[in-house]
C-alpha cells in the first residue's frame, strides 16, 4: 500500500483505470479563499521593496530577464564628522517594477545581495490601465506590509555559517 | 514587407468608428451576468479553466437567485444581449473575452476575429503577463506584445500565471469600474 | 538490437559514419542511445539503416543546430518502440549550400519537422512535397533561429540595467558600456 500525501483522494496504489471508470472521485473542493491569507510560504504573488536596504547596486535590474525593473538614482556626498573623509552614497530616485512584464521568476529577489526585495503572496491587483501595473516605490513599500514571516527552519538542517562561527548556544531555538 | 496589416483597435465594435455599435456596448443599469469566452492560448488557459470550474458560483450573478453558477451563462444559457431577462431575472449577459496566454503574430488575426464575432455588450480581460504586454516573450521575433495591440482591453490581470482567484478579482473589477468606457 | 550490435552493423553498412553509443544505467537519460554521424550524401542511407536494420521505426523529431562556420548540423531522433533504443542521426550541411535530401520518403512524419527547420534555419530539403512556412506569420523575412539573427527588440529597447549606480540613466560617457545579454557586440550597426 503506497503512502499518500494529505488531501489525496483514494490512494490505494497505482492500478490502471478500467475503461469507462470515472476515476477517483474528488471530494468537494474546500471553500475558495480569495484572499492571500492561507497561501503556502514563499508563494509568489507580488514583490515588495524595503528601500532602506537598497544600495542601488543595479544587480536586480541587470539580472531581470524581462527588463522590467526601472531604477534611477543619483550620488550624494555626506560630510563626515570630525574631519573624516566625506562619503559618497547612492540615493534612490526611482525604483519601479512593471508587473505587466514581470514573470515572477524571483531572480531579482535572489540576486539582491542586501535583502531589499521580498516575496509576498498577494495576487489580487488587477488594473483597468496597463500603466497602473507599473508599481513605483511607494506602492512597492506598501507590499512590504503583506510579506509573511519567513518559514521556520527545517528541524534537521545544519546551522547557518554565521551561527556556527559564533559558537554553541546561538542556533535557532 | 507584406506583413499582416491589423487595424488599430477601437472601442465600440471592432474597427468601426463610433456609431450604433458604440451604443450597443453600453451596459444596462442593474444587475447583469457574465458570459465568459476563454481564449486559452497557452499556460494561462489552465488557470482560467481552474477558476471557471471552481469559482463559477462566485462570479457576479443575477439578483436573488442563490443558484451556484447562475452568474456564468453557458453558450446556450441566458438570453441575448438585447436586454432580455438573463438567468435569475437579471439583464442579459455581458460577453467577456478572456485572452489567456501568449498572443503570437500568427494567431493575432484570430484573436481579433474572435473579438469581432463577440456580440455586444462585450468586454476584454487580459489574463497573464503574455497577453498584458508580451511578458517573458516580449523580445521574441514572433510574439505580439500584448493583446491590447489587437483588441481593446478593459482589465489587465497580472501574473505568470495569475492564480485562479486572481481571475475572480479581475472579473469583479471588470464588473465595477471596468464596465465604464471612456 | 542492443546498442553494441547497432554499432557493429553501422560500421559495416555505413563505412563513412562516426558512431557512438551511450549505455548508461537502464532508465537514466541517455541510456540506450546510439548516435550516428554521417556525411551529407549518406543521410538517407543512415535513416534507412535506423528504420530497417536497427528497428527504430518511430520518428520523433528533426531539427538543426547553427554551428556557425561549420555549417548547420541536422539532427533527427528516432526511437524503437519494441527495443527501447534511441538513435540520433546527425549530419552537417555547409552554410553556403544548406541542402539535404528530404526524409519524407522514409518517414512521413518528417514533413512538418522539415518545414519548421526550413523556415527557422533556411535549410532546403530536396524532394519535400511542400516546403511552406509552418509557424511563422505570413510575410516574415529571415530565418530566426540562425545565430546571426539577433533579437531586434533587445537592441531597440533601452536596457534598464545599462545605467551605473548613481546615474539617472545610461550615460554615453560611462567608462564601460554594458551590452544587454542577448545582443551581439556592435549591434545594431551604427
Amino acid at each position: 500500500m503506497t503512502a499518500t500525501g494529505p488531501g489525496r483522494p483514494g490512494g490505494a496504489g497505482h492500478e490502471p483505470m478500467a475503461h469507462g471508470d470515472p476515476g477517483p472521485v474528488t471530494a468537494a473542493p474546500p471553500a475558495p479563499d480569495l484572499d492571500a491569507g492561507a497561501l503556502p510560504p514563499r508563494s509568489r504573488g507580488v514583490i515588495g521593496l524595503l528601500e532602506e536596504n537598497c544600495t542601488v547596486c543595479m544587480l536586480c535590474a541587470r539580472e531581470c530577464p524581462d527588463w522590467c525593473i526601472y531604477i534611477e538614482s543619483h550620488k550624494q556626498t555626506a560630510p563626515a564628522p570630525d574631519g573624516g573623509r566625506p562619503r559618497v552614497r547612492n540615493v534612490l530616485d526611482r525604483f519601479a517594477i512593471d508587473f505587466s512584464l514581470c514573470m515572477y521568476c524571483g531572480i531579482c529577489v535572489e540576486a539582491c545581495p542586501y535583502d531589499a526585495l521580498f516575496w509576498s503572496g498577494e495576487f489580487g491587483y488587477p488594473e483597468t490601465g496597463i500603466g497602473a501595473l507599473t508599481h513605483e516605490r511607494d506602492r512597492l513599500r506598501e507590499w512590504m506590509w503583506t510579506v509573511p514571516p519567513p518559514p521556520a527552519h527545517d528541524a534537521g538542517a545544519p546551522l547557518p555559517r554565521e551561527a556556527q562561527a559564533a559558537g554553541p548556544g546561538t542556533g535557532p531555538a | 514587407m507584406a506583413a499582416v496589416d491589423l487595424p488599430v483597435p477601437r472601442r465600440g465594435g471592432g474597427t468601426a468608428a463610433a456609431g450604433p455599435a458604440a451604443a450597443a456596448g453600453a451596459i444596462p443599469a442593474g444587475e447583469f451576468s457574465l458570459r465568459i469566452f476563454d481564449a486559452g492560448l497557452a499556460c494561462c488557459a489552465v488557470e482560467v479553466s481552474a477558476a471557471l470550474r471552481r469559482f463559477a458560483g462566485l462570479l457576479p450573478a443575477g439578483p436573488g437567485t442563490g443558484t451556484p453558477g447562475a452568474g456564468v451563462a453557458g453558450p446556450d444559457g441566458g438570453a441575448g444581449p438585447d436586454g432580455g431577462a438573463g438567468p435569475g431575472g437579471g439583464r442579459g449577459p455581458v460577453n467577456v473575452l478572456v485572452v489567456a496566454g501568449t498572443v503570437t503574430d500568427k494567431l493575432a488575426p484570430l484573436v481579433l476575429a474572435a473579438y469581432q464575432d463577440l456580440p455586444e455588450p462585450r468586454r476584454v480581460l487580459s489574463f497573464g503577463a503574455c497577453s498584458n504586454s508580451g511578458g517573458p516573450y516580449w523580445d521574441s521575433y514572433c510574439v505580439t506584445k500584448g493583446a491590447d495591440q489587437i483588441v481593446p482591453v478593459d482589465v489587465y490581470v497580472p501574473g505568470c500565471p495569475p492564480r485562479p482567484e486572481a481571475l475572480i478579482h479581475g472579473l469583479r473589477l471588470l464588473r465595477g469600474t471596468g464596465m465604464e468606457r471612456p | 538490437m542492443t546498442p553494441g550490435e547497432v554499432l557493429a552493423e553501422a560500421g559495416r553498412r555505413l563505412p563513412a559514419a562516426r558512431c557512438a553509443a551511450e549505455t548508461g544505467v537502464a532508465g537514466a537519460p541517455g541510456a540506450r542511445t546510439v548516435t550516428i554521424e554521417v556525411p551529407r550524401q549518406d543521410w538517407l542511407a543512415a535513416l534507412a539503416f535506423a528504420r530497417d536494420v536497427a528497428g527504430c521505426d518511430f520518428f520523433d523529431w528533426l531539427t538543426a543546430v547553427d554551428e556557425q562556420d561549420r555549417g548547420f548540423a541536422i539532427v533527427a531522433h528516432l526511437y524503437g518502440l519494441d527495443s527501447g533504443l534511441h538513435l540520433l542521426a546527425r549530419t552537417l550541411v555547409p552554410r553556403e549550400d544548406p541542402a539535404l535530401p528530404s526524409a519524407t520518403g522514409l518517414f512521413r512524419g518528417a514533413g512538418w519537422a522539415e518545414r519548421e527547420t526550413h523556415e527557422m534555419f533556411g535549410v532546403v530539403f530536396d524532394g519535400h512535397p511542400g516546403l511552406a512556412p509552418l509557424l511563422l506569420p505570413d510575410g516574415f523575412e529571415g530565418h530566426p533561429l540562425r545565430k546571426d539573427f539577433p533579437l531586434a527588440a533587445r537592441a531597440a529597447q533601452e536596457w534598464p540595467g545599462a545605467g551605473e549606480p548613481g546615474e539617472r540613466r545610461a550615460s554615453e560617457r560611462s567608462r564601460r558600456r554594458l551590452v544587454p545579454p542577448g545582443v551581439p557586440e556592435g549591434w545594431p550597426p551604427a
